[in-house]
């Protein structure tokens, strides 16, 4: 009993010295935790590190932020829109963004929360041009988790829930309508899926191939990584944007819209490859000579044990930074293409291809909010970039020290 | 130094050849050749059937695409090579290689001056920012540059033509003169008209390539202004002006060189799509047009056309950098 108490007292007046040495900013928490005499740090998880480091910085959460949030109204369009994400109502063509209300309306009645007025068409009678009037005569209020048109949740669960709405009669277009009088605000969510998904897709098959060329020819080395060296310069050397053009035009305009979608984005991924893959290579090369990967060849791993095993987990971390930042610019170009008319096809519907309007300047010079997507395209841009930016800068978490 | 230039001449050529094979791939890819495809042309027009098979047996023959397709590829490049023709446009009646000498002029001329401002203006402010760092200017630049980079530039062609034509009823932005001026000799004053028209093109195309350029410099500089030299330099008490411009500068400016064949081929897809959305007369409109119609010699003639630019772009400025940097030469 006694030699135990003194045991601990010693162990007590250990940590204080240890506590002592330990630098300002190690909390006591930590050390009480046993980790003592250790960087605090130093046994976490890459992961962890990783995701220290990220959450550091507050412009790749600004990014990561806007991503999710863009996913989520890709995912859930059908419930972020207040109508059916597929209604076509010629009637209401070209609807401008309709003005969100508060407290009095024009008739002086009191409303709780935001509300709307109707929106009528009229004829100006010196230009003979029709145009969308408010009338403050009839408000509708705008209500939270109503109760709407039947969709499915991720083309499954069936439900009829949508996160806003206005009261029977009155309609809510936040961002206007477009010449089938469809809800720009829905569309723009819906359009975020083709428009994310083809350039996700399009940028990991590029992933794929610029991996197994980039490990191939750091690993092998010798005459492969020559040849393999040669070929990618040769693409690389060719003018993306033009290539791309001609390709997509030669996609057949009687393929089915699913194809057409997987043709893209192989288009995409067939130019994007080569920064990963000599971005890779370059990776390899280095890690090839190093003591862990000279000890798995002593102790007789095979070359995909090495490859597989060894060497790609820590290739990886910067595999996914290359491909976080491949796709803003697989996105630009989709939508360019689309805007164009040789992209994505209807029934489909991207970013670009809801801008397909704007380039008639008639069109445009009267419903100036159809270029609304725009919106959408520099957060999808802007947020990845960050994201991709914030993550290069955690992937290597080793390097400061 | 001339044995460095010719490896890379050597290798700028193969790689125009790879080039010229994928743009006559594309020529070659829709179903149909030249032949079927002009048949078809002159029926739409109302040709009776017999006149166009003899017509489109004529071309057949004339453009040689009876023989085997790889004999029609030297015939294709031969007779650009040699006697400058690239093949038929239905569309515009005429070789696509008279509408080439007309639009890449003008393509080239615009692709350089954007080129040239946003090298200058781009590197100007790299070299503001860089001793600037995390300041209130750097901040606000770098925020620029990554709206700059981030916004689709077709749509700030479209806002901006917007703007033109119906806030401000601009008249003939499409074009790169006033009417006047179209067969008017050249003069200060017609200088002044053309800036007038290509401007928007200028500025969208080169916005990128300046935030593009400005953050490289601005990395670069960071870099030398760490250097020990620069440190000496400073310590001799010589001005932190002399020691940035003089001492840190010339050393910085060896990466920008080497990332303009990053910015060209950028600028030129900027001036691609700007051109497009705003119906200026370069190569760019007519690409597309040719895509649309199926103009397949318009579409392959100049798909080769930006391909050798951004070589040739790409080759000037290895050849550059090797003079400014003796050790890339011995590399």
């Amino acid at each position: 009993m006694e030699d135990k108490k003194l045991y601990t007292n010693q162990a007590m007046d250990g940590l204080k010295k240890e506590q002592d040495l330990l630098p300002v900013d190690d909390d006591l928490d930590s050390v009480l935790d046993g980790e003592i005499n250790q960087d605090k740090h130093q046994d976490e998880s890459y992961f962890g590190l990783v995701m220290r480091r990220f959450l550091r910085s507050r412009v790749s959460i600004i990014g990561a932020v806007m991503v999710i949030i863009l996913i989520n109204l890709a995912i859930f369009a059908d419930f972020f829109s207040p109508t059916s994400l597929y209604q076509i109502d010629l009637n209401s063509s070209f609807i401008p963004p309709q003005r969100i209300h508060f407290f009095n309306d024009a008739n002086g009645n009191f409303h709780l929360g935001p509300f709307v007025y109707n929106y009528v068409y009229e004829l100006d009678p010196a230009t003979f041009q029709v145009y969308w009037r408010e009338d403050t005569s009839k408000a509708y209020d705008i209500r939270f988790f109503v109760q709407g048109s039947e969709y499915k949740i991720l083309g499954l669960i069936p439900s009829n829930l949508h996160l806003f709405g206005v009261e029977e009669g009155g309609t809510i277009y936040l961002l206007g309508t477009d010449k089938l009088g469809r809800d720009l605000w829905g569309k723009a969510c819906e359009a975020g899926r083709i428009s994310l998904t083809m350039s996700l897709f399009g940028t990991i098959i590029s992933v794929l191939v610029g991996s197994v060329l980039g490990v191939a020819s750091g690993y092998y080395g010798g005459w492969v990584d020559n040849v393999l060296q040669r070929f990618t310069e040769f693409v690389a050397a060719f003018p993306n944007l033009p290539l791309w053009m001609a390709l997509a035009a030669l996609v057949p305009k009687t393929a089915d819209s699913f194809t057409v979608f997987v043709i893209m984005a192989f288009i995409f991924a067939l130019l994007t490859w080569t920064t990963l893959a000599r971005e890779v290579r370059g990776k390899v090369l280095s890690l090839r000579e190093t003591d862990f990967i000279m000890a798995a060849k002593e102790m007789g791993a095979s070359d995909a044990r090495i490859i597989f095993r060894h060497l790609y987990p820590n290739v990886l971390s910067h595999v996914i930074v290359i491909l976080t930042l491949t796709i803003p610019g697989v996105i630009l170009a989709e939508s360019f293409l689309s805007f164009l008319g040789i992209g994505i096809t209807e029934p489909l519907i991207s970013w670009g291809l809801m801008m397909r309007n704007t380039q008639d300047i008639q069109t445009l010079g009267q419903n100036a909010w159809i270029l609304a997507p725009i919106a959408f395209i520099v957060t999808a841009v802007l947020g990845f970039n960050f994201l991709g930016d914030g993550l290069r800068d955690a992937a290597d978490p080793y390097a400061g020290k | 130094m001339v044995s460095y230039i010719l490896r890379r001449v050597f290798i700028a050529f193969f790689l125009l050849i790879g080039i010229g094979v994928v743009s006559f791939v594309v020529i070659k890819l829709p179903p149909g050749d030249f032949a079927t495809r002009y048949q078809q042309f002159l029926l739409d027009r109302g040709t009776p059937m017999e006149e166009a098979q003899r017509a489109a047996e004529l071309v057949r023959q004339q453009y040689g695409l009876d023989k085997p397709e790889i004999e029609q590829f030297f015939g294709w490049i031969k007779g650009m090579v040699t006697e400058g023709k690239f093949g038929y446009s239905f569309a515009y009646r005429k070789d696509v290689g008279e509408l080439i000498a007309d639009r890449l002029p003008k393509t080239l001329l615009i692709a350089i001056l954007a080129h040239a401002i946003s090298t200058i203006v781009g590197v100007g402010l790299g070299i503001f920012v860089a001793p600037r760092k995390y300041g209130f200017w750097d901040n606000l630049w770098a925020i620029w540059a990554f709206i700059f980079t981030s916004v689709p530039r077709f749509s700030i062609a479209i806002i901006l033509l917007y703007i033109l034509v119906i806030e401000l009823r601009q008249p003939s932005i499409s074009s790169f003169f006033s009417p006047q001026y179209v067969f008017a000799p050249w003069s200060w004053e017609k200088v002044v008209d053309m800036f007038a028209h290509i401007w928007p093109v200028l500025l969208i195309a080169g916005l990128g390539g300046v935030a593009r350029n400005m953050r490289v410099m601005r990395g670069n500089l960071l870099d030398v202004l760490g250097a020990q030299y620069v440190q000496t330099a400073r310590s001799k008490g010589l001005r932190e002006s002399t020691v940035i411009v003089k001492h840190a500068v010339p050393n910085a400016l060896h990466t920008i060189v080497a990332y303009q064949g990053t910015v060209l081929p950028y600028m030129m897809q900027g001036e691609l799509e700007v051109a497009i959305v705003l119906g200026l007369p370069t190569m760019g409109p007519l690409f597309y047009e040719s895509l649309i119609n199926q103009d397949i010699y318009i579409s392959g003639s100049l798909l080769l056309m930006y391909g050798a630019l951004i070589l040739a772009g790409n080759l000037l400025a290895d050849i550059f950098l090797s003079i400014l940097d003796p050790r890339i030469r011995y590399s």
